[in-house]
């Protein structure tokens, strides 16, 4: 079972990249002035975000991309059993079965291109 | 992870070995990406510091380790340092499970008094059966460094550029997942191993009940999947950020996108991330469409035959074989490598509307051109 | 206590830990990423159950699809007018209690339900391939086609029903 290593990387991994980031912060030289630590700006002082408005484009690329995922996950057992469907007999159901759904899929993406959805300006 | 102390040990010492492989690769990108570009600028890049340049490295490392500590007054402490270690972890995952070449079984020896079994040890970090939705899975947990990076600096071009990376990423992680499905279709598995060993020998296929055999060509899965293959490569270039599509740090508009706050050691982490996901994509790229550890024209038995003349039978024949082939994997890894540096200093950066233009409208119906050309080609071969 | 037992303890404790962070903590960001652990906890727990493949697509799809998502969204608010709503006012009162008492209620339910199948031994022998995803694929295609193909028609509506949602008035890609 795979899963012991996969925790111990991980686990090193954290660990690892700890012990680097407070090696680099005690070896690290500090001089303080409160101006360094302010954020950057490009030399004016920083404006209060106050509601920032992000185009609602990157919620729906998001949504879309949830979505046709999972349609693609679902692709994934059919390319693994599909030589075996062929050799059973069944291809041609299977086949025609994967079609309706991939036609689906395409029906979608091409409702999403043609209501402009994923034009960015 | 094993049966008795022995194997637990050196299972757990290839997992560090592994992921040491990863962090010592980046100054060797970098370096070779510094002066790679210098050459293709007509430039000298780093030629100072020791042979070549080389010394270079080490004297960046230590740079970055001794550079000022630094966290922006308006940052969320806790995001902003979990971000960068973070980052290591879905590249170095994703690393561990790729067979990197042939498995070295030890025999039956003696040590502290006891008699420790014959083993089998595989040249990779652990081996798991569904090894490609194993890699997707955890590269897309990429994501999250960004985003708590970007938010965590608590500065609104880091925010910004967390945006566009995550929104970039998973657009082409369509494109992505739908372009191996026509690998996958192929070998009929998830599981690496089996893909590689499947492309061993000539190229020799089934179409309409007539067995084709060329004379001289591996049987790579280049030559089954082009489209495919292109497709995979050009999304992994948006997967790892890299130009032509690193719009998360375009310098004009948003200075460096996440990393913008980000200096010294905590920049390396990201960098490491970076260049291990690089290193995911050229490895997976070898491993489905180059045959992986596979050298052309050369049998795994013939291997095995010449190792035993040259250090005797047993663990050593076995070691020698599984080294030969790791450095045949490597270079496949560093033609890949190359191809990333290289078009990296030629072609110039998309705009944002370009690049999800790209990803959405024409590498995704394309990915799912190849995945239905390619199920009927395989109706008919196999019907 | 055998590593396979250690394995489901720890991730367990991960997991459950996680969960309760995802309610316990007032600041919805630690809540959304603990949730994003919690997927990844759920995953492992696949793992040994030896779904492979179900784990994998709880990684793709929960963890680094829908939960990238809510981080991405929460994170572009601005968040200090919810945290406040969250932790104090009667109202909030109120809903602590009625949650409390809805997931009692499910827990006691889920015991009396299953207490027949879980805690008595008459629990059909399962077959575990080594590798479910053959099996999966195979009995998606045939006896669970029909749901297949609805779940297709399902996620096309859904994804019109996202664009017309964010073409609607008032969005910043509304329709002149």
């Amino acid at each position: 079972m795979p899963l012991g290593g996969i925790l111990f990387i991980t686990i090193f991994v954290i660990v690892f990249g700890c012990i680097l980031l407070l090696l680099a912060s005690k070896l690290g030289r500090r001089v303080y002035d409160p101006v360094k630590f302010q954020t950057y700006e490009c030399g004016i002082p920083v404006q209060e975000k106050k509601d920032t408005k992000i185009s609602v484009k990157f919620y729906l690329t998001a949504i879309l991309f949830i979505i046709f995922d999972i349609e693609i996950i679902f692709m994934y057992p059919w390319a693994t059993t599909f030589k075996d469907f062929i050799l059973s007999g069944q291809g041609l159901y299977v086949f025609v079965s994967m079609m309706v759904f991939i036609g689906v899929f395409v029906y979608g993406l091409f409702w999403e291109v043609k209501s402009k959805a994923l034009e960015w300006d | 992870m094993g049966t008795d102390v022995f194997q637990i040990a050196v299972n757990c010492i290839k997992l560090v070995i592994v992921f040491l492989l990863m962090v010592q690769a980046v100054p060797l990108l970098v370096w070779l990406e510094r002066r790679g570009s210098a050459f293709i600028q007509n430039r000298f890049g780093p030629n100072r510091v020791g042979p070549l340049g080389l010394l270079q490295l080490l004297a960046d490392a230590v740079k970055f380790l001794f550079k000022e500590e630094f966290v922006p007054a308006n940052a969320v402490k806790f995001l902003y340092y979990a971000a960068p270690v973070a980052a290591l972890v879905p590249a170095t995952l994703a690393f561990a499970a790729i067979p990197l070449s042939t498995p070295v079984s030890v025999d039956a020896f003696e040590m502290f008094g006891q008699t420790w079994g014959p083993y089998t040890f595989l040249w990779q970090g652990y081996e798991i059966n569904v090894g490609i939705v194993y890699v997707l899975g955890v590269s897309s947990l990429a994501a999250y460094s960004i985003l708590m990076a970007g938010w965590g600096s608590g500065n609104k071009f880091s925010l910004m550029g967390a945006l566009r990376a995550s929104s970039q990423i998973i657009s082409y992680e369509l494109a992505l997942g739908l372009s191996i499905v026509g690998v996958i279709m192929m070998y009929g598995t998830f599981n690496l191993t089996e893909m590689i060993a499947q492309q061993q020998g000539t190229l020799s296929f089934q179409f309409l009940g007539h067995t084709i055999t060329s004379s001289w060509l591996p049987n790579w899965g280049i030559f089954y999947q082009p489209l495919g293959a292109l497709i995979f490569f050009a999304a992994t270039f948006a997967e790892s950020n890299r130009l032509p599509f690193d719009l998360a740090e375009g310098e004009a508009e948003l200075v460096a996108g996440f990393h913008v706050e980000y200096g010294g050691f905590k920049m390396l982490l990201f960098f490491i991330g970076e260049y291990g996901h690089m290193l995911v994509a050229s490895a997976l790229m070898a491993t489905f469409f180059f045959g992986g550890w596979g050298i052309p024209f050369v049998g795994v038995a013939e291997v095995q035959a010449w190792a035993a003349t040259v250090v005797g039978a047993g663990t050593s024949a076995s070691l020698l074989t599984g080294l030969v082939h790791f450095m045949v994997f490597t270079l496949k890894l560093a033609i890949f490598l190359w191809i990333f540096i290289h078009v990296r200093w030629t072609l110039p950066r998309f705009r944002y509307d370009q690049l999800m233009e790209l990803g959405w409208k024409t590498m995704l119906p394309w990915a799912l051109f190849n995945t239905v050309l390619t199920s009927i080609i395989f109706l008919i071969a196999h019907s | 206590m055998n590593p396979e037992a250690f394995l489901f303890w720890f991730l367990s404790i991960v997991t459950v830990s996680a969960g309760l962070a995802v309610v316990l903590l007032t600041n919805p960001i630690y809540a959304a990423l603990s949730l994003a652990m919690t997927m990844v906890g759920v995953a492992a727990v696949f793992v040994t159950l030896n779904a492979y493949f179900l784990a994998g697509v709880q990684l793709i799809v929960y963890a680094g699809a829908v939960m990238v998502l809510f981080v991405m969204v929460l994170m572009l608010f601005d968040l200090k007018a919810e945290i406040q709503a969250f932790s104090r006012g009667n109202l909030s009162g109120f809903l602590k209690i009625g949650s409390v008492a809805m997931l009692g209620g499910l827990i006691i339910g889920a015991i009396v339900m299953s207490s027949n199948s879980l805690l008595g031994n008459n629990l059909p022998d399962l077959v575990v391939e080594a590798d479910g995803s053959k099996q999966l694929g195979k009995l998606l295609f045939s006896k669970y086609l029909f749901g297949f193909e609805a779940l297709g028609v399902l996620l096309m509506v859904v994804a019109v029903g996202a664009v017309a949602l964010a073409r609607s008035k008032g969005g910043t890609h509304a329709k002149h």
